[in-house]
């Protein structure tokens, strides 16, 4: 019998961009058996949210996780405009969806550029990245800022796109498209790619369903769950876009849903720009939280969004907790890993699209 | 709105508890939203495999004081259900001390971790869990962290002031108005 024995991995790592530690059992060159440790980052965030008022914690909730830091304030506004009772106006509605969407398209490409960068090709990686730079400036000049847009608030959203800057949103967009259709393509077609990618990591979808995974590791292992179409919230319901899905749930299915994603998001902005209704972008003042609970949702790039709230009547949150894609994602590594190669493992991990930040809070 | 999910997931909470148990809301989007309450935490464990058979997926568990500033006793787990669209919140309420209730890992693998967050984060402990290592926090650190809530202004107005005045009065006579924080 082949001996094994540990090997261990992080916390701190050059394959992994935030710290978790992996205590991986090898046989040789395949791995056995994984055990992960975190909580090298944790920041007691939800402790925090429970000291703010309901404004403050809007800016709190964007600084979770920097690459779905809109998801955040604007699921969190879900939850406690059910709670007060607020109707967003139809335009921040709008509004919200766009500044998801472009987030949305800047995250899929960071991920599946991070993984040609896991599978050696650096100068796929660095185009990967100037692709997403259209999306970056896109982000500095409607919003201000390339990551944290601040766009959500309680009743609305701050800023309006007016004409001129719809015109420069429409420019970046058509700049992107024939820019994906080519990266696409390099992707699915690369032999290099393939070869490191295909089968490697899987995910039945049985598997899938047992440790409930959620957003692209769980369609890409055929579990067609779309918060946006399950449960819709904004304006998603009078959007047209296509739930994708995949049944091979190895890494390449997973970074090409990614990207067949991103093509669906520049298709969601552009309905947007052209439906998005005249008028007020947010209400005016502020109605009070009365005391009860609710849950908010949303589709998160990385996945499903929860944000629970319980309100006691005063202006700060009894409790808030939120629960992130990422978190229902780790333990199904267990799968993903067993019986793969050491050198596979960053990749694996990468395509779960993992945000330790997120997870630890 | 899926009336298919929502019936299903009334079947699965009425078998347990039967009929009428669950309270339905909606969000501004007519999703719907069903909140249960259990005031047995051992009831969990008849609720559980009934919304495991109808197919629900568990999203998350939250665990929170009865009251924000620890000024009544007890508290309180939400387990957060799916099922096609639709949520169901479980809420069980965890009035014993120490306070305890039975893992659902037997019918939810995933909710491994979240037991274990809540055990680190309130101390609650949790019967019958597969694993029950700490999860975040370091073994050295209070297994109770946010069940010792203290408000800001209550932690601003604390015996500290006292001892800082002290220090910067050391060897002199104390003013009055620097004497005031010392009842607390």
């Amino acid at each position: 019998m082949a001996e094994t024995y540990t090997l261990p991995v992080g916390p701190l790592h050059v394959a992994l961009e935030e710290p978790m530690y992996f205590d991986i059992k090898v046989e040789g060159e395949t791995v056995r058996g994984l055990d992960l440790t975190a909580g090298h980052v944790h920041r007691g965030m939800e402790a925090l949210a429970m000291h703010r008022n309901y404004f403050q914690n809007v800016t709190l909730t964007e600084r979770v996780c920097s690459l779905c830091s809109n998801s955040h304030p604007a699921t969190y506004c879900m939850a406690v405009e059910t709670l007060a009772g607020i109707t967003v106006p139809e335009r921040g509605q709008y509004l919200r969806v766009i500044a998801d969407e472009i987030k949305r398209v800047a995250s899929h490409l960071f991920n599946v550029g991070i993984m040609a960068h896991l599978v050696g090709f650096d100068s796929l990686f660095m185009h990967a990245m100037e692709v997403r730079e259209l999306m970056q400036d896109a982000k500095e000049g409607v919003y201000g800022n390339r990551m944290n847009l601040g766009q959500c608030t309680i009743g609305g959203t701050r800023t309006d796109i007016d004409k001129e800057t719809a015109r420069f949103l429409r420019g970046q967009i058509e700049a992107l498209k024939p820019q994906l259709h080519e990266l696409y393509g390099v992707f699915e077609k690369d032999p290099l790619i393939r070869t490191r990618t295909r089968g490697i990591g899987v995910l039945p979808e049985a598997e899938a369903r047992r440790y409930a995974v959620v957003g692209p590791v769980a369609r890409a292992s055929g579990v067609a769950y779309d918060v946006r179409r399950k449960a819709p919230y904004a304006t998603y319901e009078d959007l047209t876009f296509e739930v994708q899905s995949d049944t091979a749930g190895d890494v390449h299915s997973r970074a090409m849903l990614r990207l067949r994603e991103a093509v669906e998001s520049v298709s969601i902005i552009e309905q947007c720009l052209k439906q998005m209704p005249e008028g007020p972008v947010k209400i005016e003042g502020m109605a009070a939280v009365p005391a009860g609970e609710s849950v908010a949702r949303s589709e998160a790039p990385r996945g499903e969004l929860v944000y629970f709230l319980r309100s006691d009547g005063s202006d700060t949150p009894q409790r808030v907790k939120w629960r992130v894609p990422t978190y229902m994602n780790w333990e199904a590594l267990q799968v993903m890993m067993a019986g793969c190669q050491v050198a596979d493992i960053p990749l694996i991990v990468n395509s779960i699209d993992p945000c330790i930040s997120c997870t630890e809070r | 709105m899926n009336e298919i999910a929502k019936q299903a997931l009334e079947n699965a909470v009425g078998k347990a508890l039967g009929p009428g148990a669950v309270y339905w809301s909606t969000d501004a989007n007519k999703n719907a939203f069903g909140w249960v309450k259990l005031c047995d935490p051992d009831a969990l464990k008849l609720v559980a495999p009934h919304l495991a058979q109808a197919g629900a997926r568990l999203m998350t568990v939250t665990a929170y004081r009865n009251d924000k500033f620890s000024r009544i006793e007890g508290r309180e787990i939400a387990y957060h259900f799916d099922l096609d669209g639709v949520v169901i919140t479980v809420t069980a309420c965890v009035d014993s001390e120490p306070p305890r209730v039975p893992s659902i890992t037997p019918w939810f693998q995933n909710a491994d971790w979240n037991e274990r967050e809540f055990t680190e984060l309130y101390n609650i402990e949790v019967e019958g869990h597969p694993n029950p290592r700490r999860l975040f926090l370091d073994k050295e650190l209070d297994g109770d962290i946010l069940d010792r809530l203290v408000p800001l202004s209550t932690m601003m107005n604390g015996a500290s002031t006292t001892t800082l005045w002290e220090k910067v009065f050391a060897g002199k006579q104390m003013p009055e108005w620097a004497t005031k924080g010392a009842k607390n």
